[in-house]
């Protein structure tokens, strides 16, 4: 319960104060997003499995996005910014999938 | 140490897609820690709220930046028409410029019996030059290739069947000759440029329509009895090429536009 009023809450900051991050880190958002959503679908796996802690959740959803956003950032420096991003969205994107079927047949069949 | 797995190289995928879910969980669940103590709980609701803010942060972002190229879109296509429409304006300039020209020349003429005489002939002889617009009855041919011939060139219609049929129009006793709207003057070229013939550099499309001013009863008549009629007439019978003569009561041709003023004393 704490998390979703807490996801509701943050997305409802983020729409009405619009806080502008600074230029620099703009161009890292978008990989931020999908490492962000990496970790809380494994939450949510987690937490139907009954093996949620949320000392984990908050370790891996921080330290997801730091690393997504430091890979492609070291990327950006030697020049495969581009192809790095694509790389840990392949990764992410992949885990991601499997989390969500996971969760459906969590839902649906059990 | 464990014997490898045979596929061992394929590692990395294997752990993406066996192990979504990180193994921690399963590790601090299995150690079975008890309890939740309040700091972690401001931990977790932290975290939380960033997440959401973080969505919503790029939501808003994406949103206010689509506009943005269609902006920019809009701007340059307002650029091209101001350009358009400061070329159409300067081209009004020249032909009212023309006019003033022609208006101070007929003003400077009046009164003087050989300059009058001279513009008179100017606007007779323009008529067959090109430089003037005339109307009048006259003739009007339609060409065309043969149907079905896309690469053989015997069958299609060349610069130089369009040479020879113009210059049959003017043998027959035609006054002006336009093809395809571009009237043919002195300085007109019929050309073909690759796959298509041009008039006056301007590439033309199929069918061509050439069109005479001059007699309507006998114009056509007197075309078939030129060599240029009997060309034709071979072309037509023979290859199968479109070729329809008509005279018409009334024809209205432009003038050259490519007619300038080259020398002056």
């Amino acid at each position: 319960m704490l998390p979703l009023i807490g996801l509701l809450l943050g997305i409802a900051v983020g729409l009405f104060l619009e806080p502008s991050l600074p230029v620099v880190l703009q161009p890292y958002l978008p990989i931020a997003i999908v490492a962000a959503m990496d970790a809380l679908f494994g939450a949510f796996r987690a937490y139907l499995e009954g093996i949620f802690s949320d000392r984990v959740f908050v370790i891996s959803f921080i330290s997801n996005v730091l690393i997504a956003a430091l890979i492609v950032w070291v990327g950006d420096q030697i020049g495969v910014g581009s192809q790095l991003s694509t790389a840990v969205v392949v990764v992410l994107g992949i885990r991601i999938f499997t989390n969500a079927a996971a969760i459906r047949r969590q839902l649906f069949h059990a | 140490m464990t014997a490898r797995r045979p596929d061992a190289s394929m590692d990395l995928l294997r752990q993406i897609s066996e192990q979504p879910l990180d193994p921690d969980y399963r590790v601090v669940a299995a150690r079975g820690e008890a309890g939740r103590p309040a700091r972690r709980r401001w931990a977790l609701g932290l975290a939380a709220v960033l997440a959401g803010a973080l969505f919503a942060i790029a939501a808003v972002q994406n949103t206010q930046r689509a506009p943005l190229v269609a902006t920019e879109r809009v701007e340059l296509i307002a650029r091209i028409k101001t350009a358009e429409a400061g070329l159409q304006a300067q081209r009004a300039q020249v032909a009212a410029l023309d006019a003033d020209i022609t208006r101070l020349r007929t003003a400077a003429a009046s009164g003087d019996g050989a300059a009058e005489a001279r513009l008179a002939a100017i606007d007779r002889l323009g008529v067959t030059v090109g430089t003037v617009a005339v109307t009048g009855p006259g003739a009007v041919v339609i060409v065309d290739d043969a149907p079905g011939a896309d690469s053989d060139t015997h069958d299609r219609v060349l610069d130089l069947d369009l040479q020879i049929l113009v210059n049959g129009l003017w043998e027959a006793g035609a006054e002006a000759v336009a093809v395809n709207g571009h009237r043919i003057s002195t300085l007109t070229a019929i050309r073909g440029a690759g796959e298509a013939i041009t008039v006056d550099y301007t590439s033309l499309t199929r069918p061509y329509r050439v069109e005479a001013i001059g007699d309507s009863r006998t114009l056509p008549a007197t075309f078939t009895q030129t060599a240029a009629g009997a060309w034709w007439n071979d072309l037509a019978r023979n290859r199968g090429m479109t070729f329809s003569l008509t005279g018409v009561d009334s024809l209205t041709l432009g003038a050259d536009p490519g007619m300038v003023l080259r020398y002056a004393r």
